[in-house]
């Protein structure tokens, strides 16, 4: 066999990915997606962003994964599209509702919302069910959505600040408006408790809000030393691991790589500071994403700045600004990328497993998702 | 179990006879009764097609042939043909020697059936009858494996039987003209799929082999000599040079003979690279795998060992895991599918204790490992294929109808044909539009073609003028007077009249020349003619003037023209009708 071949079959990557990932599959979508939303423990939601026609796909994950004790005798390695729907438009933003079979769409044009109901055993179909009205004269990018982390099926949407709405999806009405000063463009939406939420601006502002009552919301500035052209992307650690809702944190991220986390009980401080190389060639707004890791203590994953996506230990920053080096990069798509336009591949989605500590999902511009559970080699930390 | 049954222009072909894994009895095989209550099968059927050696395609075939009753003609290729009776035999030993079943056919019916197959060659058409044509086609998936074109007159089905879109190590990609078949029909029991990438399930094996061998385990892996093993092969043969591995690897002698003479006898089938390595050397020679011995298997130390027979039901590999069962450092990997009845079946649905010949027990504490490496089309897959052959109607068999309402709109949309999923035992009726085939005369040609405008086009098409006669099979379109000839007719000539009265006290003749004047004053650009027969003719109307008789003040005027084309006829009254628009001669107006 001639030595191309054998480089061929076995690239550094490939042979390293042995001892670091303990699971690895590598699928192709027909066409790239910006989205991956949970919709049971077991499935998530994928779609397309062309102008034109796409397709919303729900797919389930591969058997193999889950099968624990049993691995060794399950061979499916395969997603399983358990439901697919079609859309005219580009799918920007997609939320599920927890303990419905529903999912709610933007199609970055509007701030208006898609209602879609997944379908059941009786059909593969994904169906529109109605809409939910946007608040007029919107900013680029469209809203951002989250669900309420409770029973009632109510969705929290907007694309600036002011004009966030909480809307009963039942009856289409407006249960909440936000009202701040300014309206800012909005990079994200995040329910930390039940009635408790953060509205994380592009700006680097942070609005926390409380559904219960008419109060103005507490608001977090931007970090110092941020530009006028930076923009900032936030997550905050919430849900049923947080029990006291002041004890949650916010990352914020920025364009340049400067992050910082905040602590809802300060939230105009500080808790720690990095700076992490992202190597900024070109930077979507649309593809950024922070995130934190739901079943593993001070983790962040940090996707859209190029081909891979990058876990990071925050238990060791300190309030001084420092350069961080991450825990772990997934560079499995930029590896094997086949990209023919001379363009290099992005990540434009990632998100953690619920519950699994350490298994992610990537999605890829060139339609590449791959699901990794990767293997932490320090023995401190994650 | 596939088995499909196709009607096209009276005949039936029958696409594969495949057994039911799943099932021990008669369910395992298909229900022939939808052909005929009782009796043999050849009068109902025109020809049988098998797409690749897989059971659940050809498991049933003998049973077919031998105990149904089926005489004609049983079409596959040739590597199809020289690998199924070794399958069937296997088959049939596991299930009669092994199982003690009884209602199975014979090693003797197995040699009787596969005295009536007729082999095929890709890309060559082949008359099964003056009116039945088939052809096979590259479809990847496994040595030999085929899709079908059936064609009878101007109707045709493609038969994708299992195929795969994606080139792997030692097969191509399965290739289809663009054949427009009316009805191309596809197994969709992996539509719904998107495929983890063949790299990532390589992966998992060298994973497993290496973490075996670190702990200084011995790993077996069953295998088909004309299955994943030379794949494999060449994949653990790359890693432990990467690797600098010493643990030894060895593959048993009769897997190496059995699989160079098949891929040397097929090797037109196999992928470039494959060709290109047997051109440079024999195919199982490797630097770090060598021949296995009997003996080796008591060496201690890590290896690993490829045997067969792939299901762990017989001969070496059952040996082997016979002797490494017990360590739970050993580990076996099996590559693909076992038949109920196997060692392998059993150990891959979990089972840790085995009864072996003399009622011993066999602890299994080694590692058991399934390892899916077989190629199949997925939705990606299917949406290629189409785009590819470009079928008027699509069939998607062996799925469930809820659970592929999306493919089924997906394919609808993206190429606006219809998809149908039938269940088992349903028939799809789908109407084609045959196109008939006419003979034009070059006379009738010639004419049309003087007559000007644009050409014909097939999305363009133009009206013409003829006579179309029906002798036996042949039509022919000629010109009206050429029929009339040849049924040794008379022309008729339809001429229309219509009758206007108007006022006017001069003589007939005078009234006639009066009107004529008229006429040749205001339709300037028409021939109008007063002829001497006394008739006016306007371009090839004749007018007619005569007296009422109750009142000589009253004329009638007569008008007749030939029925001509719809246009012309128009255009005459519209001649007229500009012609009469002056006069107080209004009723000529209103007939008009």
């Amino acid at each position: 066999m001639e030595e191309t071949e054998f480089d061929d079959i076995l690239d550094d990557w490939f042979i390293e990915s042995l001892k670091t990932y303990k699971d690895l599959h590598v699928y192709q979508l027909e066409h790239p997606t910006q989205v991956i939303e949970w919709t049971s423990g077991k499935t998530v939601c994928v779609a397309g962003f062309t102008s034109s026609k796409n397709e919303i796909l729900e797919l389930r994950l591969p058997l193999k994964l889950f099968a624990d004790e049993n691995k060794g005798l399950c061979a499916e390695r395969d997603f399983k599209v358990v439901h697919g729907g079609f859309t005219d438009a580009p799918v920007r933003c997609l939320r599920h509702i927890p303990g419905t079979r529903c999912v709610v769409t933007n199609d970055g044009l509007s701030s208006d919302l898609q209602v879609w109901d997944l379908g059941g055993d009786d059909s593969d179909v994904i169906r529109r069910t109605g809409s939910v009205d946007g608040s007029r004269g919107v900013s680029e990018g469209g809203s951002r959505i989250a669900a309420r982390l409770s029973s009632q099926p109510q969705v929290l949407h907007g694309a600036e600040s002011a004009g966030v709405r909480l809307t009963q999806l039942t009856s289409g009405q407006t249960v909440y408006t936000l009202e701040t000063d300014s309206a800012d463009p909005l990079s994200s939406l995040h329910f930390v408790s039940d009635a408790v939420f953060l509205a994380g601006c592009s700006n680097g502002k942070v609005y926390i809000a409380d559904t219960r009552t008419s109060a103005a919301p507490q608001l977090s500035p931007p970090p110092p030393s941020s530009g006028e052209s930076v923009l900032w992307w936030t997550d905050a650690s919430a849900g049923p691991s947080c029990l006291d809702p002041s004890s949650c944190r916010i990352v914020r991220l920025s364009s340049c790589g400067q992050t910082v986390i905040s602590d809802l009980r300060n939230p105009g401080g500080a808790v720690s500071r990095a700076q992490l190389d992202v190597q900024t060639r070109r930077c979507n707004a649309d593809d950024v994403r922070v995130s934190w890791a739901p079943a593993l203590d001070d983790c962040i994953a940090v996707s859209g700045f190029s081909g891979a996506v990058q876990i990071y230990s925050s238990s060791v920053w300190t309030t001084e600004l420092q350069e961080a080096q991450p825990l772990f990069e997934h560079r499995g798509h930029a590896v094997s990328s086949q990209s023919d336009d001379g363009v290099p591949v992005f990540v434009t989605s990632h998100v953690w497993h619920p519950e699994r500590p350490r298994t992610l999902l990537s999605a890829a511009s060139d339609g590449s998702v791959h699901v990794w559970d990767w293997v932490d080699q320090s023995a401190a930390g994650c | 179990r596939s088995c499909i049954l196709v009607s096209i222009g009276g005949k039936n072909i029958m696409l594969d006879c495949g057994m039911h894994m799943g099932y021990n009895d008669d369910r395992r095989f298909p229900d022939f009764s939808y052909i005929t209550q009782n009796g043999r099968l050849t009068d109902f059927l025109d020809c049988v097609i098998i797409s690749h050696f897989h059971l659940d395609h050809c498991g049933a075939l003998p049973f077919m042939s031998e105990m149904v009753g089926y005489d004609g003609p049983i079409y596959m290729t040739h590597p199809t043909k020289a690998i199924c009776p070794i399958l069937l035999e296997d088959f049939r030993k596991i299930t009669v020697d092994k199982k003690g079943e009884t209602n199975f056919f014979t090693s003797q019916m197995i040699k009787d059936c596969m005295k009536k197959v007729v082999p095929l060659n890709l890309h060559q058409t082949v008359q099964v009858d003056d009116e039945l044509e088939i052809k096979a086609y590259y479809a990847g998936h496994v040595l030999g494996a085929a899709m079908v074109h059936i064609k009878v007159g101007s109707e045709s089905v493609v038969y994708t039987g299992d195929y795969n879109m994606t080139p792997d190590r030692h097969l191509g990609a399965a290739w289809i003209d663009k054949c427009r078949p009316d009805i191309l029909i596809s197994e969709s029991t992996y539509a719904t799929t998107i495929r983890d990438s063949k790299r990532c399930r390589e992966r998992d094996f060298l994973k497993k082999v290496h973490e075996s061998i670190e702990r200084g385990g011995k790993v077996l892996i069953p295998v088909f000599a004309l299955g994943r093993a030379q794949e494999l092969c060449i994949l653990l043969e790359t890693f432990w040079e990467r690797m600098n591995l010493k643990a030894p690897i060895y593959f048993s002698t009769g897997l190496t003979e059995k699989a160079n003479h098949y891929y040397k006898l097929f090797i037109t089938w196999t992928n470039q690279k494959i060709r290109k390595t047997f051109v440079q050397r024999n195919m199982f020679e490797f630097k770090h795998i060598k021949a296995f011995d009997r003996s080796y298997a008591d060496n201690p130390g890590p290896m690993v060992v490829f045997a067969t027979p792939g299901m762990l039901h017989a001969g070496q590999s059952l040996q082997i895991f016979k002797k490494w069962a017990g360590n739970e450092k050993n580990m076996v990997i099996m590559p693909g599918y076992c038949v109920q009845g196997t060692i392998g079946h059993k150990i891959l649905n979990g089972q840790r204790k085995l009864e072996m010949e003399g009622r011993s027990t066999l602890d299994v504490k080694l590692q058991v490992e399934y390892m899916s490496f077989s190629a199949h089309a997925d939705a990606k897959g299917i949406m290629q294929l189409i785009r590819m052959a470009e079928p008027r109607n699509m069939l998607l068999v062996h799925g469930e109808a809820v659970k592929m309402e999306f493919l089924k709109g997906k394919i609808e949309q993206e190429f606006s044909i219809d998809c149908y999923m039938p269940a088992n035992g349903e028939t799809v009726t789908v109407t084609t539009n045959p196109s008939v085939p006419v003979d034009i005369s070059l006379n009738l040609l010639k004419r049309e073609m003087a007559l000007g405008g644009p050409l014909p086009d097939p999305k363009k098409p133009r009206t013409m003028h003829g006579t179309l006669i029906m002798k036996e099979n042949s039509l022919k379109l000629v010109s009206s007077e050429q029929a009339l000839k040849e049924l040794g007719l008379n022309e008729h000539q339809l001429r229309f009249t219509c009758r206007v009265q108007l006022q006017d006290p001069h003589s007939d003749t005078d009234t006639l020349h009066r009107i004529y004047t008229h006429l040749k004053s205001v339709l300037k650009g028409y021939t109008i003619q007063h002829l001497p027969d006394g008739t006016v003719m306007v371009e090839s109307i004749v007018i007619k003037v005569s007296s009422s008789t109750e009142d000589p003040n009253t004329k009638v005027l007569l008008l007749s023209w030939s029925y001509q084309k719809v246009n012309k006829e128009a255009t005459s009254s519209k001649i007229l009708q500009q012609g009469t628009d002056s006069s107080p001669n209004h009723y000529l107006r209103k007939c008009l």
